[in-house]
């Protein structure tokens, strides 16, 4: 049979058979196509609470589905696809396998947070969708985006120094996510730099690149920072059931690293 | 002395207007069918009422025992009125226990009847033992019993409440909307995560009418406290598969089709009518409105008014209504009530 307005139907969910016979009548070819139906057989309630475990996830269950975040939404203004509120929904009901299918969307809040100020349950849906953005990456559906590698880059540096240097967090975030460091807007705004900044800033500049100061007696901040984040790190692989992955990587790694023959 | 108030119907509505009228001393007979007072709340063993969260055997339970113990009120239980004649100020009216009493009015507060599940069978009650009502997940929780799947006794883990189970719907000839079922179903689905944990309840809604301030503590307070899930369908079918009920509809909000395994399905009954309400109108002369419960006559003038001076209505004998509202009405219909007995009526009902 003919399918009208096929665009509408997932191709996926189009079955065409080459050879298929049921009770003795032949249902093969163009003219059997089936369409498989999208029934939704079952809640999965692990979703939600994975979410909402994660910083920002936290309201989540407030949501009573007004709109009022994609209504509002920047992004949604360009990219029609990029619907906070279904996406709320789908997680709030476990619709995992519909999530995936926007993973590659999901990332492109670019927390402006006109959502927060419209939601008037407090859901704090921009906080969701990081919290979502977390999830995809903690649970290996995405790579890490290019803001959380930012994230990790300059709050690494700060763990460590107790400062920030903006040109060592720029060359690191650049050789992480594997970018030229000659980009003709980065070597524009050196060379303003170097001709419009005084000479004093510009020679502290150097020497803080040289010489990488740290904030005086930062070890016992840096150690209790570190304590929180593996601790906080640990609640978020517990909360979505990686301890035994992770546990699965450690042995192998054991495995891999004793001489074989023993 | 004049007559006393003739009062039909033990519930929160007769009970408030024996109280009101004894409290002023006025003298009153109060007839209820069933063996004893406290209406619905009692007889149909509720658990918590909202919006106090006292328990219905306590709260309701106090109003009785406030009337029992009072000496001028008249209380004939297991007692039908069977005969009503005469004018405001002097009725006469026959009783199921062959005595005839003089009344210088009379309160209806005659109630409703819940809703028979029975009559939306695809929605598999009377069909399939864990498919229960509001009532009977009411009489689990109050009789300390705990929420348990009835086909054996087990804690369920998934809960689905569908609401509107005999309101606003024409299939059935009920178009009304019974108004408090939306709050007793949050209330239920907290008491049920309250006790069981590990327990997600689902409620299935068309519109949500936690009306008033319980929008905060009963809709607001379910999700952000106790979690439950509101998914707006109308479900069209339950079905049994091992020992799961299927539940079919649509998700409206993602526009699919959804086939959920539950352990326990609750109907959010609604409010008919009295079954008896045909019977009450042809006793008492008084006219019933177009769905079948006791009409008003006007709305602002004389709420309890019914088409007949002297009669008085009150409660969910005139649509669905909550208990605090029967209340109220109860109160307010003693009051017209006392008007007619103390001679003051004839001109009001003018």
């Amino acid at each position: 049979m003919p399918i009208h307005e096929e665009h509408l139907i997932r191709p996926e969910n189009l079955k065409t058979h080459e050879n298929l016979v049921i009770d003795g009548v032949d249902v093969s070819g163009h003219w059997s196509t089936f369409i498989e139906s999208r029934v939704v057989t079952d809640y999965n309630e692990a979703i939600e609470e994975e979410i909402s475990s994660l910083p920002g996830g936290e309201f989540i269950h407030r949501c009573w589905q007004c709109g009022s975040c994609t209504n509002s939404c920047t992004v949604n203004a360009v990219n029609p696809e990029f619907n906070p509120r279904y996406w709320i929904y789908l997680i709030r009901m476990g619709m995992e396998s519909e999530l995936l299918r926007d993973r590659d969307i999901i990332w492109q809040c670019v927390s402006c947070n006109k959502c927060t100020y419209a939601c008037p349950r407090d859901v704090m849906p921009e906080g969701v969708m990081k919290a979502t953005a977390h999830w995809l990456e903690l649970k290996g559906h995405t790579p890490k985006s290019p803001s959380t590698v930012f994230d990790e880059v300059f709050a690494g540096q700060v763990i460590e120094t107790g400062k920030i240097e903006e040109g060592r967090v720029l060359r690191h975030f650049l050789k992480r996510t594997g970018q030229p460091m000659i980009q003709p807007w980065l070597v524009e705004m050196v060379k303003r730099m170097v001709f419009g900044l005084p000479l004093k800033m510009l020679i502290h500049l150097g020497l803080a690149n040289i010489f990488r100061p740290r904030t005086s007696q930062w070890a016992r901040a840096r150690s209790a920072i570190n304590e929180y984040v593996a601790e906080k790190e640990d609640e978020h692989q517990t909360a979505l059931g990686l301890d035994d992955l992770v546990e699965l990587a450690k042995q192998e790694v054991t495995s891999k690293s004793t001489p074989a023959g023993e | 002395m004049t007559k006393p108030v003739l009062i039909v119907g033990g519930g929160p509505a007769g009970l408030a207007a024996a109280h009101s009228l004894a409290s002023i001393g006025q003298k009153c007979i109060l007839v209820e069918k069933e063996d004893r007072l406290g209406g619905a709340p009692i007889l149909s063993g509720y658990a918590k009422l909202v919006p106090s969260g006292e328990w219905a055997k306590d709260a309701i339970g106090g109003m009785v025992s406030r009337v029992e113990n009072n000496k001028l009120v008249e209380i004939k239980t297991g007692t039908i009125v069977n005969e009503f004649s005469g004018n405001p100020g002097s009725f006469s009216a026959k009783l199921s226990d062959g005595k005839t009493i003089k009344a210088s009015s009379a309160i209806l507060s005659t109630g409703f009847t819940h809703f028979d599940s029975v009559n939306k069978p695809e929605w598999g009650f009377g069909t399939f033992e864990n498919v229960v009502t509001t009532t009977q997940v009411e009489q689990m929780i109050s009789s300390g019993q705990g929420v348990r799947c009835p086909s054996d006794g087990r804690k369920p883990k998934r809960v689905a409440i569908l609401l509107c189970v005999g309101s606003r719907d024409r299939q059935i000839g009920r178009e009304w909307c019974s108004k408090i079922c939306c709050t007793v179903s949050a209330n239920l689905a907290m008491e049920i995560r309250e006790e069981l944990e590990d327990c997600h309840v689902y409620i299935y809604y068309m519109d949500i009418r936690t009306f008033g301030l319980y929008e905060t503590s009963y809709y607001w307070r379910s999700q952000e406290e106790f979690k439950v899930k509101y998914i707006k369908a109308r479900i069209a079918e339950v079905t049994q598969k091992d020992d799961k009920l299927i539940v079919k509809g649509e998700d409206t909000l993602v526009k699919r089709p959804i086939t959920i395994p539950f352990d326990m399905v609750v109907h959010a009954i609604g409010m008919d009518p009295n079954v008896d309400n045909m019977l009450i109108s042809t006793i008492f002369g008084i006219d019933l409105e177009p769905h079948g419960f006791i009409g008003k006559q006007n709305s602002y003038g004389d709420i309890g008014a019914t088409s007949r001076p002297g009669v008085f209505i009150a409660g969910a004998a005139t649509g669905p209504e909550s208990i605090d509202d029967s209340i109220a009405q109860g109160h307010a219909a003693a009051m017209s009530a006392y008007a007619v007995a103390q001679g003051a009526g004839k001109v009001a009902a003018e």
